[in-house]
């Protein structure tokens, strides 16, 4: 886990289950307004990634593929907060961003995760946690993560602490 | 009582009049698959768009065809979600208007319970003994169900990654064939060696849960050229994995094709008989795979009903027929219902 800087953090993840627990830990956290970006080939696990978010923020309904309809809707006992799962992968425009709503979901008050956020990066919030899942073999990934913004940097610290206690 | 049904969740603008929620009168698609096949999948902005273009004229022909006028229709039924919501939207837009025009109950259907009920378009119809078990399988779903009764639904099991179609669309894509990926894939596998390639049948555990990513990936691995890694890459980057040139496209879609289908077969199977289900019935785009369905014939001694290959995929006819069985349960009309592009099927469906 080498530290380059304070806003990046390079994870080495050796199976699918360490991949979905890292998201677990980061789901935890996840609060109304963050914005988590995934990057990575088709298989690098940002489905897998994102189903931990879903188990860390108590989502009542499991994450799954977002791929087909683009953008899935979860919410969790505790509070009335929405969790959208987007797939950007289809999203050629900004007409196509604007006719799934992204407008209203990138307005706050949800937890957003974004696959293949590269996609539209000129409609993200400029502040965002930005995770690039790159492949190492058949089952290691190696995990970036890149906070934008002060939340970020603070969300990155927490999650560093309780991922790697230190 | 006739029954105008509207579908419009992804890339088929649809219109159907159903009698009595079994007989079809008439069943209107207008398939966007020409336009969505050159991009490799269906893109939200142009469906929606699409969809607004020809509502209309497919409801007319739905009517024509049918040679029956608005005023004869007892009930507007709309598909209210799952699905993408641009395109939903135009959809329950376009009945919510005519409903109000024309002074006509609307229902808001679940396109989940719409595939159960392309089995009850079926000719010839044959009564139906409770309980049966349901495979949905269709680009965006992969669903088990226990049915017990009309509209009282047991979710099994389900996939906790990528549904089964999306799978065949995403190899098809690794394969470079065209879209959609399910006919592609499986008229490639006739040509192939489904033993070729020794693919993971994800999840053999006693759940009724389905994973097809692990198997996608597999296959990418194993057709696929990776790209360099060792240059850290520019943020936005495309990455593409290339395919290799020296492998059989052919062995790889029926070895992927025998891996999919074999677990979607054998859970089907297990599910019926330790739920004593009386027959299988099988719904959705990839249920008009000919592997899957011989593949289930052959693991059961149980009946195993399909709905024609017209109604495999997206149609309005289902969503008339669902429609039917929930108007007779007392689903009351409603006029300020919105999209639901999440909507889960279970026993609290209508409960919303």
């Amino acid at each position: 886990m080498p530290i380059l800087r304070e806003s990046e953090l390079d994870i080495m993840s050796h199976s699918p289950e360490q991949t979905q627990r890292l998201g677990a830990r980061l789901g935890a956290l996840l609060q109304a307004g963050d914005v988590i970006c995934l990057t990575g080939d088709m298989g690098a696990g940002k489905t897998v990634f994102s189903s931990g978010i879903g188990k860390g923020w108590q989502a009542q309904t499991p994450l799954t593929s977002p791929t087909f309809n683009l953008v899935h809707q979860h919410r969790r006992a505790q509070d009335n907060v929405i969790l959208y799962h987007l797939d950007c992968y289809r999203l050629e425009s900004a007409q196509d961003a604007y006719s799934i709503g992204l407008d209203d979901i990138l307005d706050g008050r949800g937890v957003v995760i974004l696959e293949w956020a590269e996609r539209i990066l000129d409609l993200l919030p400029k502040e965002h946690l930005w995770i690039e899942l790159k492949v190492r073999d058949e089952t290691r990934r190696n995990l970036v993560l890149e906070a934008f913004g002060k939340r970020y940097e603070t969300l990155l610290e927490n999650f560093r602490t309780q991922a790697f206690g230190v | 009582m006739y029954i105008l049904g509207i579908e419009s969740s992804c890339d088929e603008t649809a219109a159907a009049v159903v009698q009595d929620g079994q007989t079809l009168l008439s069943n209107v698609i207008a398939s966007q698959v020409d336009i969505h096949a050159k991009h490799g999948g269906v893109f939200p902005e142009l469906a929606s768009r699409a969809h607004v273009e020809v509502i209309h004229p497919v409801v007319e022909e739905a009517l024509q065809t049918a040679n029956i006028t608005l005023e004869d229709i007892d009930v507007i039924a709309v598909t209210r979600g799952p699905g993408l919501v641009g395109s939903l939207l135009v959809g329950i837009n376009y009945a919510k208007g005519l409903a109000l025009a024309a002074n006509k109950p609307l229902l808001g259907i679940n396109h989940l319970e719409g595939h159960v009920y392309s089995l009850w378009l079926t000719q010839p119809f044959r009564p139906v003994v409770f309980p049966v078990v349901v495979l949905i399988v269709s680009g965006g779903h992969t669903e088990l169900l226990l049915m017990r009764g009309h509209g009282d639904y047991q979710h099994l099991g389900g996939t906790i990654d990528d549904a089964a179609g999306e799978a065949f669309d995403k190899v098809g894509r690794l394969l470079e064939l065209p879209f959609p990926g399910g006919p592609h894939i499986e008229r490639a596998a006739q040509n192939g060696n489904p033993y070729a390639f020794n693919f993971p049948r994800a999840k053999r555990d006693d759940s009724y849960d389905f994973s097809f990513s692990g198997l996608k990936t597999a296959v990418m691995r194993e057709v696929s050229v990776q790209p360099a890694q060792a240059s850290k890459r520019q943020r936005g980057e495309e990455k593409r994995a290339q395919l290799r040139r020296d492998v059989s496209v052919n062995d790889v879609a029926a070895s992927f094709q025998e891996a999919a289908t074999s677990i979607l077969a054998e859970k089907t199977t297990r599910a019926a008989q330790a739920y004593g289900a009386t027959e299988i019935f099988l719904a959705g785009g990839v249920s008009a795979n000919q592997l899957l369905r011989a593949k289930i014939r052959k693991e059961t001694e149980l009946p195993v009903r399909y709905p024609p290959l017209s109604l495999c995929t997206d149609n309005a006819a289902m969503i008339a027929s669902a429609a039917y069985y929930r108007y007779q349960s007392g689903l009351a009309s409603s006029l300020t219902f919105d999209a639901l592009p999440s909507w889960y099927l279970n026993n609290d469906t209508y409960n919303v």
